[in-house]
């Protein structure tokens, strides 16, 4: 066993070692979506910055692309990381997740050296194939999906037959089964269409079924043992709540989808099905607020990792914030007539995915930094604590920050271009030129670079914090696995 | 030690959990079974590909309280009259070329991409083509060379995309057959381009430029 | 179907929509330390929050014509009684589930004596 204090693979298992290679990786990705989000915002500004060279909308599909990938990546390594912890036993066919591994990353780079050098191609379908599919967020062309999936079956193997082997957790369950329909789903977006409306209704099948199902499930068993790891919760506890959130999510979630179909050529009834299930979505949100300040009340919030404690907390005010409270505000097909395909669809998104999703992908960061360096002392008294501390309120405050500036473009956007000037060419550019919005598109610059320095923050604590810390991690109160 | 009650064990909670995600999901491929029927081209909310032969246009409806497409006269785009499988070919490389290109990394269709430049939507019925004569051709010399065509204030140009007359052809009739499309309204309160049959003595061409400086 | 938001009224939309949201957390929150910590004083504040949201759900009908329709009057309804006693439930549940972790429950404060 090495020196505590240093970073050393001894002090991991098969699949953590594994996991804090697409951690890297995720990392590194996520650098690279703030910087093409920096050059998209800059272009609102100065609209001939790269003009023709890197235009707004290939920035764009690579700062949305890293964003999705990112965290996927932040996923897959995290339950590499929980693995071998919840089955009890080394990842079967550790080899292959380890070669896998390697053509995922290097598909990726692929992917987006394309994108940034040949950008575009041809009407057909060889670009669909070769080039980009066009289709946000899913832009990967055809080859890279078929990748996609074949290294993702090769995960998705990897933690069924480990689990099936080892032991099935109640958590090892849910994360298979959940793992099943996240990339089932992904299959939907898999196809070409001249339809728009049905092009556009499948589409909605992989992006909403995802944030709002299926990645919402995934982070709630990631939650369940981060609290068993931070704060020791007990597992029949944790694992009961899984159960419930995942009804309650899906029960809300999966149905919930009619918020997207209002006007995209689908029938009326969606305005329905929409409105009811978007009034049931903050009940799981409010479950989770009962069930943390009981949770804060009966255990002694003792915990062994203040920076992942702090991302779990921003996780679920972001959460809150971003999804439910951004959510329902602009959910109504009433209201959602106006703000549909505006500044504020982009406010909402920005909350949303960094408050539920990159979060907690930082959080476990952190539990990795912490094991990685031999468990050590991670709780109070920190040498060097004032850089998570920055990070994380960088990050915050920057985020925040241009939710906020792109909310009041939104506000006048919806008002000026969509219900008064009818959503017209004109209409367009009277409300991109009013000065809420121009110093919505400033400010959302400024506190974008804020975010950045945040994240050169992150990185440089992620590297350091812990370094030649000699002292063993806190123990929990309680003890956590069974 | 007291007992879980039934409805806190998680044994309970376990199988809530798959009844309800399997009702869901059951309901969801019934109303999308429905859905599909409903939005397929040649469906009234959907029309069939040759509704590019015709005039569309985007009328209040009083009993629906929003703009609906309306179905006009013939009016063949490009002056052909195409078969459906020529008016699918056509909107289907229109729609490639919307992909290939990477539109929705700029616009919003049906509401839906990014937020960069107008919604496409209904850009076949927008005002700023100036009449609807010269429309079909401003749209393809627009398409194809966007690059030195400013019209607004911010100095926001679309970029050229590389795009084909044939490609641009196309595009424009996807975008035409676009419009039709019975969106429950969005957007809402949206002025098409005046369709309507000039009087005999042909006045309308007196507008000066067809697309004027506007905005900012 | 639906009767869109007036211009005028976007704004109010936005807010109360908003507070709905709000105002249920606070509710909920309140409600659970009040019960939590067994300070029966808080309870007040837990039902004022609730008002509050009653406020704000109305609010919101009235903005966004809710009650213009039947089925939209529905939903109205269902979000007043549903953020009631959505708590309630959360709390039995709460308790009920950490059933193993105090056998007292029903007499002794939830500290863990630690
Ligand atoms: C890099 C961003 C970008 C891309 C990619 C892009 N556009 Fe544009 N587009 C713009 C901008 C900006 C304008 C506004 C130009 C102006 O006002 O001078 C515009 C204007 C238009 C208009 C006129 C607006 C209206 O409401 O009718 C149409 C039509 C159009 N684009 C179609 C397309 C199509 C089709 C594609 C894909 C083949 C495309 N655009 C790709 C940026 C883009
Ligand atoms: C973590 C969860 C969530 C994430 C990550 C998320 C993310 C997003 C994103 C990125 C978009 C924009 C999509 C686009 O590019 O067009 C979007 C749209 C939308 N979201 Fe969410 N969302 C979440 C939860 C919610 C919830 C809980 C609600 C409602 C209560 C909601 C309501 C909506 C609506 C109505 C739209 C459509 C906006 C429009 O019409 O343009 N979202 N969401
Ligand atoms: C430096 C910080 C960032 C800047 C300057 C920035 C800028 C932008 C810009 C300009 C767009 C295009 C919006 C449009 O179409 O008009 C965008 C889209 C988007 N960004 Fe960012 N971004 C930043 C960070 C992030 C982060 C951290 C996340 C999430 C974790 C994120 C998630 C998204 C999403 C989901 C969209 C698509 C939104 C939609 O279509 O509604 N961005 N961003
Ligand atoms: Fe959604």
């Amino acid at each position: 066993m090495a020196m505590p204090g240093t970073l050393d693979s001894a002090n991991l298992n098969g699949g953590q070692k594994l996991a804090v290679k697409y951690f890297t990786v995720a990392l590194a990705l996520f650098g690279a979506q703030i910087v093409f989000g920096l050059l998209a915002g800059i272009q609102y500004l100065k609209p001939d910055f790269l003009y023709g060279v890197l235009d707004f909308s290939v920035n764009r599909m690579v700062h949305i692309n890293a964003l999705v990938v990112w965290l996927l990546f932040g996923f897959i390594g995290s339950s590499y990381w929980l693995l071998e912890d919840e089955a009890g036993i080394p990842v079967v066919g550790l080899r292959l997740g380890n070669l896998v591994f390697w053509v995922f990353t290097l598909a990726v780079a692929v992917v987006v050296v394309v994108y940034l050098l040949v950008q575009i191609g041809p009407g057909d379908h060889s670009t669909l194939w070769l080039i980009n599919e066009g289709r946000e967020y899913i832009e990967a062309p055809r080859w890279a999906d078929i990748g996609i999936v074949a290294c993702v079956l090769a995960f998705f193997f990897n933690v069924a037959a480990t689990f099936a082997k080892g032991r099935y957790t109640g958590i090892g369950g849910v994360l298979v089964l959940d793992l099943i329909a996240l990339f089932g789903i992904y299959l939907a977006g898999m196809f070409y269409t001249p339809n728009i409306s049905v092009d556009q209704y499948w589409w909605w099948w992989v992006i909403h079924l995802w944030v709002e199902a299926t990645w919402e499930v995934l982070v709630g068993c990631l939650m369940a043992y981060g609290l068993m790891q931070t704060l020791g919760v007990r597992r029949k506890i944790v694992e009961t709540w899984l159960y419930i959130e995942v009804a309650l999510m899906f029960g809300s979630g999966i149905l919930g989808l009619g918020h997207h179909y209002f006007w995209i050529g689908t029938p009326e009834y969606w305005f329905t099905i929409g409105g009811f299930f978007s009034a049931l979505e903050p009940i799981p949100l409010v479950a989770m607020v009962v069930h943390s300040v009981f949770d804060s009340g009966t255990h002694n919030m003792k915990n062994n990792n203040h920076p992942a404690l702090a991302w779990i907390i921003a996780h679920a005010f972001g959460n809150f914030f971003g999804a439910g409270v951004w959510g329902f505000m602009h959910t109504l097909p009433q209201i959602n007539l106006y703000t549909h395909g505006t500044q504020w669809s982009a406010s909402h998104g920005h909350f949303a995915f960094f408050g539920a999703y990159a979060t907690l992908v930082i959080a476990f960061f952190y539990l990795a930094l912490q094991k990685w360096r031999g468990n050590v002392w991670m709780s109070g008294g920190l040498a060097g604590a004032w850089r998570w501390k920055w990070a994380l309120g960088l990050l915050n405050l920057g985020m925040v920050g241009m939710v906020m500036a792109m909310l009041v473009a939104g506000y006048e956007q919806s008002q000026i271009e969509r219900a008064i000037e009818g959503s017209s060419w004109v209409g367009y550019f009277v409300a991109q030129a009013h000065p809420w919005f121009v110093q919505g598109m400033w400010w959302r610059q400024v506190f974008g670079w804020m975010f950045a320095a945040g994240f050169v923050l992150l990185v440089w604590d992620l590297l350091t914090l812990g370094r030649g810390e000699r002292r063993p991690a806190q123990a929990h109160s309680e003890s956590a696995p069974r | 030690m007291s007992h879980t009650e039934w409805w806190a064990s998680e044994s309970f909670w376990r199988k809530t959990a798959i009844w309800v995600t399997a009702g869901s999901f059951v309901a969801l491929i019934f109303l999308t079974l429905d859905s599909m029927s409903a939005i397929t081209a040649g469906s009234t909310r959907v029309p069939a590909y040759s509704v590019i032969n015709h005039r569309i246009d985007y009328v209040f409806d009083e009993k629906r309280n929003f703009q609906v497409p309306v179905i006009g006269v013939e009016e063949p785009l490009f002056d052909q009259t195409l078969t459906e499988a020529e008016a699918e070919a056509l909107v289907s490389r229109g729609k490639l070329t919307t992909q290939a290109k990477n539109c929705m990394n700029c616009h919003t269709l049906l509401g839906n991409g990014a937020y960069y430049a107008p919604d496409l939507t209904k850009a076949w019925l927008d005002p700023s083509w100036g009449s609807k004569d010269v429309r079909e051709q401003m749209m393809v010399d627009f398409l194809m060379n966007p690059q030195d065509r400013l019209h607004n204030g911010l100095g926001r140009r679309m970029p050229n995309l590389g795009i084909t007359e044939g490609e641009a052809r196309a595009t424009v009739a996807f975008l035409k057959w676009m419009a039709s499309i019975d969106t429950n309204g969005f957007p809402a309160n949206f002025t098409p381009i005046d369709q309507s049959d000039p009087p005999a003595d042909d006045a309308s061409a007196a507008n000066g430029s067809p697309i004027p400086q506007q905005g900012g | 179907m639906i009767e869109p938001v007036a211009l005028q009224d976007f704004f109010l939309t936005f807010f109360s929509a908003a507070m709905v949201i709000l105002c249920g957390a606070l509710y909920a929150l309140l409600f659970a330390y009040a019960r939590v910590r067994r300070r029966q004083r808080l309870m007040p504040l837990a039902y004022l929050a609730y008002l509050g949201l009653v406020a704000s759900v109305l609010v919101l009908a009235m903005a966004a014509n809710l009650f213009a329709t039947g089925f939209w009057t529905f939903i109205v309804m269902l979000m007043l009684i549903g953020y009631l006693l959505a708590p309630h439930a959360i709390w039995h549940l709460c308790v009920g589930t950490h059933a193993h972790d105090h056998p007292d429950q029903e007499s002794g404060p939830y500290q863990k004596q630690s």
